[in-house]
């Protein structure tokens, strides 16, 4: 059974994201911050910890390829995004202690690292002209800690969840 | 890092090319969605929709308890407004019937001012908010077709870039696309002035209208409709009112800054506007070089 919640669950915070978009921009004292919910990519930045790393990669591919064509109409962005940010997370374990804490706040930085490179791109091909302070203040800080929140909540249930299939893969093999 | 043998290296090359012809192909200015994009679109869509009612639901519970809070105020701010309400509806009552007679008068049908509503409901916003676009659950099936106006009860906010079958996506004005021009005109004191909006300051929040005559006096406060000179878009659509005028770059035309009517963020119930009067493809300097005299003259013929 826990067999396909792995899955459906990367299925529900896929079709979250854009309900959560949906509050940000905010408005606080004149200055305007954006909230970019990241769910699906730190799911699968604990998925590549702490279950399989190929199939993290593989979920990247996939819901990358579909939120390049649903949301963004740029083809070849996230689907290559996704996957390296999976592979990029599970390399890096190799070198550092798997503790949870730890865990979110490497997965957390990564996807800063993500949001950074995007907006690289974006500068690039001229969909924005926000400068590098900007974007820093009114975009990076606010989703760092709209996804922290997030992580600091539901980070064990996602063990918790892994954890479970884990176990019941063992007992399958016995 | 791991090691690279000669083969994997070939591959990866490979794949960056693949890559980059892949999103350099997509980023060109495209009319239409190909058929296996379209096919994703409508089934994630179709998902999206699901969820978006619930949540919908939800948050307009807490819309509703919000508004609940500000009841008094509003009812004190109201009362004072409604004195002058009864008076402007009885004189907007009193021209609207003027203008009908004259109109019947002249024998003067059709106007840039009518438009069918398709009401339609958001069921996803971009959740990487680089491009300001949101996804509708009502596409080519229900009547919407590309560069439509979208808007909601306070104002325009955008318009319809890209439709599939049963989805539709709108750039909303807040955007620094290059290609996104409204035709739009200022109700100033005396007479019309004419201008386009075209971009968006992020620091202010607010709109720029430009290519104004220079000769022509603007003040602020000044509301902003759409002209519907653009071709597709219906005539008189809020847009925003004016809060400053400059001169442009080049010093040759006027600019000024307009902050938008709507509110765009948290929207949910959208109105995309067909208008009645036929339609004329290449608005924006996307011009298809089509014969676009003959099709219009045919189809005006049959709606008479």
């Amino acid at each position: 059974m826990i067999r396909f919640l792995i899955p459906l669950v990367a299925i529900i915070l896929f079709l979250l994201e854009p309900m959560f978009a949906k509050f940000s921009p905010i408005h606080i004292n004149e200055s305007t911050f954006y909230l970019v919910p990241r769910f699906l990519i730190l799911y699968l930045i604990f998925i590549s910890i702490y279950y399989n790393r190929k199939r993290a990669v593989i979920y990247g591919v996939i819901f990358g390829l579909l939120y390049d064509v649903f949301y963004i109409d740029i083809i070849g962005l996230y689907v290559v995004l996704y996957p390296l940010v999976c592979f990029l997370a599970s390399w890096s374990f190799r070198f550092i202690h798997q503790h949870l804490i730890i865990t979110i706040v490497l997965a957390v930085l990564l996807v800063a690292v993500m949001e950074f490179v995007l907006y690289g791109f974006f500068l690039l091909i001229d969909f924005t002209t926000m400068s590098v302070s900007a974007f820093f203040y009114s975009r990076l800080l606010s989703t760092i800690g709209a996804n922290l929140l997030f992580l600091l909540m539901l980070g064990w249930a996602f063990k918790y969840l892994i954890n479970a299939r884990l176990l019941e893969r063992e007992r399958s093999i016995n | 890092m791991p090691h690279f043998t000669n083969k994997k290296l070939i591959l990866l090359l490979v794949s960056v090319i693949f890559l980059v012809a892949l999103i350099s192909f997509s980023l060109r200015d495209r009319q239409n969605a190909t058929l296996p994009e379209q096919i994703i679109k409508d089934t994630v869509g179709f998902a999206q929709g699901l969820v978006a009612k619930p949540t919908n639901y939800i948050t307009g519970v807490f819309g509703n308890i919000e508004s609940l809070l500000n009841t008094y105020e509003e009812n004190q701010r109201l009362k004072s407004r409604l004195e002058n309400f009864a008076m402007l509806q009885a004189s907007v009552h009193d021209l609207e019937a003027e203008n009908a007679r004259l109109q019947e008068l002249i024998n003067k049908k059709e106007s840039l001012r009518n438009y069918e509503p398709i009401h339609a409901t958001v069921i996803a916003r971009n959740p990487d908010q680089w491009e300001e676009k949101i996804i509708l659950n009502k596409g080519e099936a229900h009547g919407v077709q590309r560069n439509m106006a979208v808007m909601t009860a306070r104002g325009l906010i955008g318009k319809v870039v890209l439709v599939s079958k049963y989805t539709s996506e709108v750039e909303l004005l807040y955007t620094n696309n290059a290609n996104y021009r409204v035709s739009a005109l200022v109700q100033g004191e005396k007479g019309d002035v004419y201008g386009l909006i075209e971009g968006f300051d992020a620091e202010r929040g607010e709109l720029i209208l430009k290519r104004i005559d220079s000769n022509k006096t603007l003040k602020e406060g000044e509301k902003v409709v759409s002209s519907g000179l653009g071709g597709i878009f219906p005539k008189g659509l809020i847009i925003g009112e004016i809060t400053e005028v400059s001169t442009d770059d080049h010093g040759l035309t006027k600019m000024a800054y307009v902050k938008p009517t709507a509110d765009f963020s948290l929207i949910e119930e959208v109105v995309v506007a067909k208008r009645l009067v036929t339609a004329i493809d290449g608005l924006d300097g996307e011009g298809t070089d089509e014969d676009l005299t003959n099709g219009s003259t045919e189809t005006e013929g049959e709606e008479q």
